[in-house]
């Protein structure tokens, strides 16, 4: 099968800004052209999260096609990184060379093609070179890219979720990259894709878990890209167990490896369900439910006690929703945006964040890897900070962010999640407010 | 002490990450501050569909002055795509449907009595895939629909788990919504549209010269600037 193909729905957000005359075809080849050289050294390798942010990165560059080639030492995988395979990590990332995007190629540094863009993790040493060049570095809930002289820490920790932060920010940089090589519709969109370079996020820092953190029960509604990148953040941290089921009634396609972070091209025609739960396995005990989740059905009538949704039919969420006893993470994408939410009993549910049916319907939906990868990042900290008991406060119930010009001071907007007298779902928040009186007056 | 209001100030706009300030009026329609944060920051691809949020979440209601809706100078508002333009409000027509509600409304009007038909479709969607005529008396001057049919209708309705999405109806001259289209229409929840056809529906297949209007949730009959804002097709 083609990159073209591949890459189709990653070249449909292009289009946003695009100009109409440029080929999906150019497009396509501008995306496969970049070459980017991934650099550390073996203190910055011998962390889970120096590791986790090395392969996000070259995973989430080669999901947008772009040539990756490695100048690191061989060394020992510490903990598992679905879903490259092997026991050494610079060996699994050869050998996932065109696996993950037909023609995205991982290599050894050659001649032949000299970097465009060079990300350097953490403190290693490098050689100066005339492209752009960012150092990746972070903590255990913080990641950041940078492009100063000034020192940046070595990857130390072993908690993942800063190293794949700062992954995830620096396949930003390099999609922004390839947005300015093209003609756009108009000029004025470049402010959208001009480097930034300083940027950093943090999920907000808090005790990591110091031993075996079992989540129990945990039902996953879809088996698409946000699922998937929720699971692959899940998988990365360690002593995390679940067991649990997920739900999806899709099958692989050709136009789901720009961003299905635990499918690999040979995974073509597969049923989602089944190829995530092995993906999964052993760490985490999923059952494959091979149907698209509906309310009415025995299998909604025992809800697990968390409940991830990462599907974008919106009717489906309100199902999910009434359905749900415990805790709902929803998360979801739009263009370049990301929507993340949590919903505990008695707070405003995803009915009040999503009171009306999506205007799209089925049709091709718009999406890049470092996006979604965003949006299930952030699911899967919403739900490891509910079950740890430091969820974020309401007034962060939602989460909007726009991962673009991530050095900007509203790239990221939270904010509450208002209960709506026409809430879809009549969730517990918004029928004691009608009682009390409190929607007596139209609500905003 | 006097207390001095601004009547003109600054507020800033966010828009996929970026910040933008833009000067306002206090007596401005919140639309025309939409209007002008969509151009400013050269938003073509569906900007119908985009409205300001403000940082607590709530959406800014844009049928209100800037001072009414409460916002403030320096306020940062985010400008982001809102699902309700594109849910309740905005219908995705099946493409037939326009060519078929003109021909009923000619047939049955015959170019000199006023004539009502319903655009349905699935209850959680807001796509039109139907195109339903009422058993209804008709003059020149309006239509009664029938009693009995309109009970069965929601019957049939129900059973096959769809919903009024539109009521069209024609007007012998000018498009306009009158005093008992203001009061009777056959769905009265905040977002359903009513358009109105001009002469009889006689003229060209379009709905660009029609009255279309949404309903607000204080019952008042918001009319629209032009199809795009609420129809498209699927």
């Amino acid at each position: 099968m083609s990159a073209i193909e591949q890459l189709d729905r990653t070249i449909l957000l292009c289009r946003d800004h695009v100009s109409d005359e440029v080929s999906d075809a150019s497009i396509c080849q501008s995306l496969q052209s970049v070459h980017v050289l991934c650099v550390a050294d073996a203190a910055n390798l011998s962390s889970h999260s120096g590791q986790s942010c090395l392969t996000t990165v070259v995973s989430l560059l080669s999901r947008m096609g772009m040539q990756v080639a490695l100048a690191l030492p061989e060394v020992s995988m510490i903990r598992r990184q679905p879903p490259f395979q092997g026991t050494g990590l610079r060996d699994s990332l050869l050998a996932s060379s065109d696996k993950l995007i037909s023609g995205a190629t991982v290599q050894e540094p050659s001649s032949k093609h000299k970097p465009d863009l060079v990300f350097v993790l953490g403190d290693s040493t490098r050689e100066e070179r005339a492209c752009p060049t960012w150092r990746l570095s972070g903590s255990e809930w913080h990641g950041a890219i940078t492009q100063g002289a000034a020192p940046v820490s070595r990857w130390t920790a072993e908690w993942p979720i800063g190293g794949m932060t700062s992954a995830v920010l620096a396949a930003g940089e390099a999609f922004k990259y390839v947005m300015r090589r093209l003609p756009l519709r108009s000029k004025v969109d470049l402010v959208f894709f001009e480097p930034s370079p300083d940027s950093n996020w943090n999920f907000g820092s808090i005790p990591v878990p110091a031993r075996m953190l079992d989540l129990g029960a945990v039902d996953f509604i879809s088996a698409g890209a946000i699922s998937q990148a929720a699971l692959y953040a899940l998988l990365r941290l360690p002593y995390v167990r679940i067991a649990g089921r997920i739900f999806d009634d899709d099958v692989t396609s050709q136009t789901n490896f720009n961003r299905n972070m635990l499918t690999v091209v040979s995974d073509a025609d597969l049923e989602k369900v089944r190829l995530v739960a092995g993906r999964c396995s052993p760490e985490f005990n999923l059952t494959p439910e091979f149907q698209r989740f509906v309310a009415g059905a025995p299998e909604a009538r025992h809800m697990a006690p968390y409940v991830l949704v990462g599907v974008d039919d919106i009717p489906s969420r309100w199902q999910v929703q009434r359905c749900t006893r415990g805790i709902l993470v929803v998360s979801g994408t739009s263009h370049f945006s990301i929507s993340a939410s949590c919903h505990g009993p008695g707070e405003p549910c995803c009915g009040c964040q999503h009171p009306v049916d999506d205007p799209d319907g089925p049709t091709a939906i718009p999406t890049v890897s470092f996006v979604s990868f965003w949006a299930g990042l952030a699911m899967a900290v919403r739900l490891i900070r509910r079950v740890v008991g430091a969820s974020y406060s309401l007034d962060r119930q939602h989460l909007w962010m726009t991962p673009l010009r991530m050095d900007q001071p509203h790239a990221a907007v939270w904010s509450p999640v208002a209960p709506r007298k026409d809430c879809p779902v009549q969730c517990l928040a918004v029928s004691e407010l009608v009682s009390s009186g409190a929607f007596a007056s139209p609500p905003r | 002490m006097e207390s001095v209001v601004e009547r003109k100030f600054a507020v800033e706009i966010i828009y996929n990450g970026i910040t933008k300030k833009i000067e306002v009026e206090a007596e401005e329609q919140v639309t025309a501050v939409l209007q002008k944060a969509i151009a400013e920051f050269h938003i073509t691809q569906n900007p119908h569909l985009l409205s300001l949020y403000r940082q607590d979440g709530s959406l800014v209601p844009e049928n209100e002055s800037v001072e009414r809706a409460g916002i403030k100078p320096r306020e940062v508002l985010l400008l982001r795509p809102n699902a309700v333009k594109g849910g309740n409000g905005f219908l995705r027509l099946a493409s037939d449907i326009v060519q078929r509600t003109f021909s009923t409304l000619r047939e049955c009007g015959r170019g000199e009595c006023e004539c009502a038909v319903y655009w349905i479709g699935p209850s959680e969607s807001n796509l039109v895939n139907g195109v339903e005529h009422p058993i209804h008396r008709r003059s020149p001057f309006g239509y009664e629909i029938n009693d009995h049919w309109l009970t069965d209708f929601w019957k049939r309705l129900a059973a096959s788990k769809h919903s009024v999405k539109a009521q069209v109806h024609t007007h012998p001259g000018e498009a306009f919504h009158s005093a008992t289209d203001d009061n009777w229409p056959i769905v009265s929840q905040e977002g359903f549209l009513s358009i109105v056809i001009p002469d009889f529906a006689t003229g060209e297949i379009s709905l660009k010269n029609a009255w279309i209007g949404r309903l607000r949730g204080d019952g008042i009959w918001s009319r629209l600037a032009w199809p795009e804002q609420a129809i498209g097709l699927a």
